[in-house]
């Protein structure tokens, strides 16, 4: 009979014995893998599974990637390059490679959202929306109060957008503030008709002042293929790149000649460069002025001004004359927002060179005419400057709208703080965005709209800015939208029809067809991913160089900050977003500590600068300008000219998704819009700021 | 006589003593045996359940009476993708109408190819979603640069042999997985070879199977 010691026995060796069976091992094995199956796991849906492929363009990205979207069993996954494209050709940049997964980021709207009277959002079905729109648009068209904002720079939204707005009694539309505007305004100051582009690609050498080519300025995905296919790794480079500039970016780190100059020193750099240019002998007849008043800029004066070498900057103009095609590209690191007076500079520059028209040169594109009757001409819409009208509503210098239309543009993130659009959103009758994520514009408007992503609707890109020739090019739905959100172009031309509008075309599918027609272009090759490239010009006509004008935005520049303050100047990467969109989920791991350290913004300085204010690296600090400051940390990069201090743009969001909110700081919290003297523009500037320990 | 009993009782007393301890660390050995039949022999099978596939589906009959290559159903696309399994419909090609009058092909075409409804397959070798698995690489070609495997030995290497009868399909209770699903240990007796780093791109860095 088996006691109670003999049971002990029993089971210490039955416990003994389990150790040498697979029973713990296999069973803590089984049971670690079962934790991966628990019901609320997402899963894959293997097996056999029929990938399709459809050729289409990025919204998202402002270079125009064109994109081979993988389908499985009709569900996008994957962002490809498109090989055909003969503008990015293969390339594709970090923005649009996320727009398949952007289509499910935390952030995206899925139905159209109310504002109750204690500031909360409730849901409302489409018809709701749509009936309190329409009844807003009813009343506005009545007092001739709508004012809309597109966040699209380059597509035949805006002439809808344009169009509507006309039709109402307003001539209140506007683009967001971009290099577009600037170039425009640049471009007429001289005297210009037609678009300008530059053709960097036939460029054997660039010349950029602020524009970062190779990161964020214009088609730049077209210009990374570019200059890859002219820089082979075995032969002799067929482009060189030379990049003026405050900070070593990522443009500045692949360029030949990186020219560090002091923020808001273009123009002396500019000036530098034609006073050499005419001391060398370029002809003046025709530009005299223009001559006068290069005559005093001196490498010398101008090494006081920027801060670069005489020697370097005699450097650039050797380079110039000896190349076969020379480009000047002026532009501004934030790419919105800059001033003109350099980019008038540049384009004399381009002119003096003889560079007008020519291939690798500066290029004057027609306009595009529009489908849409009473739309906007490009020259007109180029000419509205969203920042003055915003400035003069928080001013009180105009009335502020009946009704604000905001279609996928982010004016609260990406303006200047002190730009007065938390005024215009508060002071505005009733305010609608149509949007895809629910950002701070969208959080700050009476109605929320969901709009489709550029993956799941129709749209077209009609000539990005920056590019040299004309390219049009289709996008097309590839997925049904999701959850609720609508075609925006679709919902505004139902409701116009609705308060008795006729804007000509049923579906906005109608006016790309027309624009195609129009351009003498095949729907169905469009539909497959053709695109339309064209090198016609308009003929370059006398120009006028507009002394005045740039002897006024001249005067009182390049004042040395005052001691222990710095000069700002701003980076960013076209993989952290734009002004309509934000840092991709997939892009985080592309956040270096050039951008974040410990996930505060980045300040980084030349240690020189550094030791002389007394700071060390890694300290907590504040930037202060005025009333404005901005928390950072201390980081030492000796590609920064000296005292300046480098933010990264694109970080700081309030209310988009876990990837981007609290992660560092919103560089337009220093910033401020001004008139820049001269052309009377709204432009923005960062003031100088003070150094204090956190 | 007495001598002789007074000298075998403390024999006697040594050997009951020795029984006696033999007798006492028993239930300890019979444990030990008990777990170990239980471990060995029970405990496998009751961790897993067994399952038949939903059609008695024979690759013999597919390959060798109707002569139809492996390539006809299980091939990698152009894009690199593997088509795996094929659908029904993909079947339907020749089981439009029923071919034999065979159990399963009735089951098949009643219950599958007329209603066109997907057949739930048991899939002997399925992964967890954390692996990345790609025929493309696995290829006969590839592999066939330093070995020479037939085609059916290559697949054999990580799939059961299905060349008659479909195998009856064994699910672990606790974790879901088939019985025959591979371990990473088994994978990586060929990616964590030395001899595969010279001569193909399988490292055995985790971002090669692990996205």
């Amino acid at each position: 009979m088996l006691d109670r010691r003999g049971f002990l026995k029993f089971v210490g060796g039955a416990a003994v014995g389990t150790l040498a069976t697979p029973v713990v091992w296999k069973g803590l094995d089984d049971l670690s893998i079962w934790t991966q199956n628990w019901p609320w796991i997402p899963r894959l849906d293997k097996g056999n599974n029929l990938n399709t492929y459809i050729s289409t363009t990025s919204k998202l990205c402002p270079s125009a990637c064109g994109m081979r979207v993988r389908l499985v069993n009709g569900r996008p996954v994957r962002v490809l390059g498109d090989e055909s494209n003969p503008l990015s050709r293969g390339g594709v940049s970090a923005l649009a490679s996320a727009e398949v997964q952007l289509r499910y980021s935390p952030a995206r709207l899925k139905r159209p959202l109310r504002r109750t009277a204690d500031g909360t959002f409730v849901a409302i079905p489409w018809y709701e929306a749509e009936a309190l729109l329409r009844a807003e648009l009813v009343k506005a068209a009545r007092d001739g109060g709508l004012m809309c904002l597109s966040g699209d720079e380059n597509g035949t939204m805006n002439e809808l957008l344009s169009a509507l707005t006309v039709a109402m009694g307003s001539s209140d539309f506007y683009l967001m503030p971009g290099e577009a505007q600037t170039t425009a305004a640049a471009w007429k100051s001289l005297g210009g008709r037609g678009r300008v582009g530059y053709d960097f690609a036939r460029s054997d050498f660039v010349l950029a002042v602020g524009a970062g080519v190779l990161e964020n300025w214009g088609p730049v995905v077209g210009n990374r293929r570019a200059w890859g296919r002219a820089r082979p790794q075995d032969g002799e480079p067929a482009m060189r790149l030379a990049y003026a500039g405050p900070v070593q970016n990522n443009t500045a780190a692949g360029a030949d000649w990186w020219l560090p100059i002091r923020p808001g020193s273009e123009m002396a750099f500019l000036m530098g460069i034609a006073q050499l240019l005419f001391a060398q002998g370029c002809p003046s007849a025709g530009v005299e002025s223009f001559a006068e008043l290069a005559a005093v800029w001196t490498p010398e004066k101008v090494a006081r001004a920027t801060g670069l070498a005489p020697e370097r900057l005699q450097q650039v103009v050797e380079q110039l004359a000896a190349a076969r095609a020379p480009l000047i590209i002026v532009g501004t690191d934030l790419g919105q927002g800059g001033e003109a007076a350099p980019v008038i500079l540049g384009m004399a520059l381009n002119t003096l060179l003889g560079r007008v028209n020519q291939d690798g040169g500066l290029r004057i594109l027609p306009e595009p005419e529009p489908v849409f009757p009473r739309a906007m001409s490009y020259g007109d819409m180029m000419a509205q400057d969203f920042t003055a009208a915003v400035r003069a509503v928080a001013d009180k210098k105009r009335a502020a709208p009946s009704l604000l239309m905001i279609y996928e543009a982010n004016p609260v993130y990406a303006m200047p703080r002190g730009a007065g659009v938390e005024e215009l959103l508060g002071s505005a009758g009733f305010s609608v965005s149509f949007s895809c994520f629910l950002d701070e514009t969208a959080r700050r408007c009476d109605l929320i709209l969901p709009s489709a992503m550029g993956l799941e609707r129709f749209d077209d890109v009609n000539t990005p800015f920056g590019l040299g020739e004309i390219f049009y090019a289709l996008c097309q739905p590839v997925a049904e939208p999701l959850y609720e959100s609508r075609a925006a172009g679709d919902v505004l031309l139902d409701l116009a029809r609705l308060i008795g509008l006729d804007m000509g075309y049923a579906t906005f599918r109608e006016a790309l067809e027309a624009r195609a027609a129009s351009l003498g272009l095949d729907w169905a090759g469009l539909m497959k991913g053709e695109c339309a490239i064209s090198r016609a010009t308009l003929p370059l006509e006398s120009l006028i160089f507009p002394s005045g004008l740039i002897a006024e935005a001249l005067e009182g520049r390049f004042i040395q900050p005052e001691k222990g303050a710095l000069a700002v100047a701003t980076f960013t990467k076209l993989a952290f977003g734009t002004a309509d969109s934000a840092i991709p989920p997939f892009a985080t791991k592309l956040i270096t500590d050039a951008e974040l350290t410990a996930g505060e913004l980045s300040a980084s300085m030349n240690s020189a600068t550094i030791r002389e204010l007394g700071l060390r690296e890694g300290m907590k600090i504040r930037l202060v300008a005025g009333e404005m400051s901005l928390p950072a940390r201390v980081r030492a990069f000796e590609g920064v000219a000296m005292g300046t201090v480098a933010l990264a743009a694109g970080f700081g969001h309030t209310n988009f998704d876990a990837f981007n909110n609290g992660k560092g700081a919103n560089v337009m919290d220093l910033f401020t819009t001004v008139e820049e003297p001269g052309t009377g523009l709204a432009v923005w500037r960062c003031p100088d700021v003070k150094i204090v320990k956190a | 006589m007495e001598d002789r009993q007074e000298s075998t009782a403390p024999q006697k007393e040594v050997c009951s003593r020795f029984k006696c301890r033999l007798c006492g660390v028993a239930p300890f050995f019979v444990g030990i045996v008990v777990a170990l039949v239980f471990g060995w022999w029970l405990f496998p099978t009751l961790m897993f359940n067994s399952q038949e596939q939903p059609v008695q589906f024979t690759h013999d009959t597919h390959v060798n009476v109707a002569g139809l290559d492996c390539n006809y159903c299980h091939k990698i696309r152009p894009d690199g993708t593997f088509s795996a399994i094929p659908t029904t419909k993909e079947c339907a090609v020749c089981h439009q109408v029923l071919l034999g009058e065979s159990r399963a092909e009735r089951v098949f075409w009643d219950e599958y190819v007329r209603p066109g409804k997907e057949v739930a397959w048991l899939i002997y070798q399925k992964q967890p979603d954390n692996v990345f698995f790609s025929h493309a690489p696995h290829s006969l070609e590839n592999c066939n640069n330093c070995h020479e495997f037939s085609k059916t030995e290559l697949c054999l290497f990580c799939h059961v042999n299905v060349k008659d009868k479909a195998p009856t399909y064994h699910e672990n209770r606790l974790s879901g997985y088939s019985k025959d699903t591979m371990k990473m240990w088994q994978c990586e007796r060929c990616h964590a070879n030395p001899n595969h780093l010279a001569g193909t791109a399988a490292n055995n860095a985790c971002f090669v199977c692990h996205k």
